[in-house]
C-alpha cells in the first residue's frame, strides 16, 4: 500500500451497515426531536390573498382532471366489466376544461407540521397548489407542464426556488397528471365493489403495484384508489397509500372535494411571488 | 446537490419525510466518519445520533446554500473534537490518542455493522495523531477540500496538509505492517 490512491481505496473499501432495528429506534430518537421543535419552524406570514379571487376558486379542477383522466382512459382498454361507464367517464374528465381538488395527508403519525391540506387548481397545462396550516396558506407550487418547470414558493421562510422537472429528479413526479394518469393506467388494477363516498354512490378501481410511482420511487408497498360517481361519471374521490423504508414512513393521501369542468383563469398561474423573497434556486 | 437543496426545503418547512431521507442518506457516511475519527463504535454512534437530532431540532436555523454532507460531517468532527477536549480536560492522567479502545463488550443492540476493512481501518487510525487522523479522515472520507478543513480549523492550508501528508505516512506504514502479518 504505496500511494495516496491506494489508502483511498482502502477508505472506500472499508464499509459499514446499520442494525435496521437500531436503526428504526435512532430513528424515531430524531423525529421525536423533530416533532417538538417543528411548531415554531412554520410561521406562515401571508393571508391567503389567492382564495379571494373568485377565478381562484375556479382553478383547482385542472391538475386532478388530467390525473384522472388519463387513468380512466386506460381502464376502459384493461379488461374492465363496466366499460360503458368507464367509457363515459373518461370522455366527460377528458372533456373537462379544468379541475379544483383537494389533497390532504391522512397517514395517522404523519402530522408532521407540514400542510393540514392543499387546494389543487389544474389545467392540461399548468398546476397550482396552495398549502395551508390552518387558514393560512404556508407555501404555493407552480408547474408548466409546457416548459416543464417547477417554482416553489415558501411563504413561511420568505423564499422561493425554481427549477426544472428534471432538476426535481423522483419528487412527485405524480402531479403531472398526465404522467400520472398514464402510470396509473400501465399498471395492474382490479375493479371494487360499488361504495357510498361522500354521499355519492360510487364505482372504484384499485392498483397495489409498487412500481406505482417510477421505479425511482421503491416503496415496500402501496395501494390507489379512484372512486368515480355512478349518477355523474366524475371522479369523486382518489386515495393511495404507500409503505417505505422498512415500514418508517407510511404516507397516505386522500384527494377529494373535486369540481369538475370550470374555466380556470391563466392569471390564476402565474407566480406571485413578493419581492422581498429570497431566491435559492440552484446555481442561484 | 439538487437533491439536497429540496430535502432541506422540505425539511424547513416541516417534513418527517425529508428528515428521514436525509438521515438514510448520510448515516453511513458519519457513523464511518465517526469510527475513523474515534475508534470506538459506542462513542461514534452516540456522537452520529447527537449530530441527526441536533439537525432535526434545527430546521429554523440550517441554511439551504451549503452542502449538506459537509454540514454534517463538520459537525460530527466537530462535536468529536469538543468531546475529546472535554474528557481531556476532566481526567487526570493524560489521555493518549491511542488510549481509544474499540470496545470488544459491544452493546446487546449495536447500530453499526463494521466490516473488516473498517476495524483494521480504524485501529490503524487510533496510533496516529488526533490532529492527522482528523485531517485524513477528513479529506479522505468527509470528501473536504484542504481548504475548507483549514477552514474549520482555523488554520493555515499550509498546516492542514502537513498533518495530511505526516498523517497519511503513518497510516500506510501501519497498514503496511498489518497486512503483512
Amino acid at each position: 500500500m504505496k500511494s495516496a490512491d491506494n489508502i483511498k481505496k482502502f477508505f472506500n473499501k472499508a464499509a459499514i451497515d446499520t442494525n435496521p432495528s437500531m436503526d428504526k429506534a435512532v430513528m424515531n430518537k430524531i423525529l421525536m426531536a423533530h416533532e417538538k421543535t417543528k411548531s415554531a419552524a412554520i410561521k406562515p406570514k401571508i393571508r391567503r390573498t389567492i382564495m379571494k379571487r373568485p377565478i381562484t376558486k375556479l382553478a383547482v379542477a385542472a391538475a386532478a382532471i388530467a390525473v384522472v383522466v388519463l387513468g380512466l382512459v386506460e381502464f376502459i382498454g384493461t379488461g374492465s366489466t363496466s366499460g360503458v361507464v368507464w367509457a363515459e367517464v373518461a370522455k366527460k374528465v377528458q372533456a373537462s376544461r379544468g379541475v379544483i381538488f383537494r389533497s390532504r395527508d391522512v397517514a395517522p403519525d404523519s402530522r408532521d407540521g407540514g400542510p393540514d391540506y392543499t387546494m389543487n387548481y389544474s389545467s392540461n397545462t399548468q398546476l397550482r397548489l396552495d398549502s395551508y396550516k390552518g387558514d393560512q396558506i404556508i407555501k404555493t407550487i407552480y408547474d408548466d407542464f409546457n416548459t416543464k418547470t417547477v417554482i416553489l414558493v415558501d411563504h413561511g421562510h420568505k423564499s422561493y426556488v425554481k427549477m426544472t422537472f428534471e432538476q426535481m429528479e423522483q419528487y412527485d413526479l405524480w402531479r403531472d397528471p398526465k404522467s400520472f394518469v398514464q402510470r396509473f393506467l400501465s399498471h395492474e388494477h382490479r375493479e371494487l365493489v360499488q361504495k357510498t363516498v361522500e354521499g355519492v354512490l360510487c364505482e372504484g378501481i384499485e392498483t397495489t403495484d409498487p412500481a406505482f410511482f417510477g421505479t425511482g420511487h421503491p416503496v415496500d408497498s402501496l395501494m390507489a384508489r379512484v372512486w368515480v360517481s355512478v349518477e355523474t361519471g366524475y371522479p369523486v374521490q382518489f386515495e393511495y397509500e404507500v409503505v417505505r423504508y422498512s415500514g418508517q414512513i407510511r404516507i397516505a393521501d386522500v384527494v377529494d372535494q373535486f369540481q369538475w369542468d370550470v374555466e380556470l383563469d391563466e392569471s390564476i398561474f402565474e407566480p406571485d411571488i413578493p419581492a422581498d423573497y429570497i431566491d435559492i434556486s440552484p446555481g442561484e | 446537490m439538487v437533491e439536497d437543496r429540496l430535502l432541506i426545503w422540505k425539511f424547513k418547512l416541516g417534513s418527517r419525510d425529508a428528515l428521514q431521507r436525509i438521515y438514510e442518506k448520510y448515516k453511513n457516511d458519519l457513523l464511518k466518519l465517526a469510527v475513523a475519527l474515534t475508534n470506538d463504535v459506542n462513542t461514534a454512534e452516540d456522537m452520529v445520533q447527537d449530530v441527526f437530532v441536533a439537525f432535526a431540532q434545527s430546521a429554523a436555523k440550517i441554511q439551504m446554500r451549503g452542502n449538506l454532507k459537509k454540514y454534517l460531517v463538520t459537525c460530527v468532527a466537530n462535536r468529536i473534537r469538543n468531546r475529546k477536549r472535554d474528557q481531556q480536560r476532566h481526567e487526570t492522567s493524560s489521555i493518549n490518542d491511542s488510549d481509544y479502545i474499540v470496545s470488544d463488550l459491544q452493546r446487546p443492540e449495536q447500530w453499526a455493522i463494521l466490516s473488516e476493512e473498517l476495524e483494521l481501518l480504524s485501529n490503524a487510525m487510533a496510533q496516529i495523531p488526533y490532529e492527522q487522523r482528523e485531517v485524513v479522515t477528513l479529506y479522505m472520507q468527509g470528501r473536504m477540500t484542504f481548504k475548507q478543513i483549514a477552514k474549520i480549523r482555523n488554520a493555515s492550508v499550509n498546516t492542514i496538509q502537513g498533518r495530511y501528508r505526516y498523517g497519511l505516512n503513518k497510516l500506510r506504514s501501519i497498514l503496511n505492517s498489518e497486512i503483512k502479518k
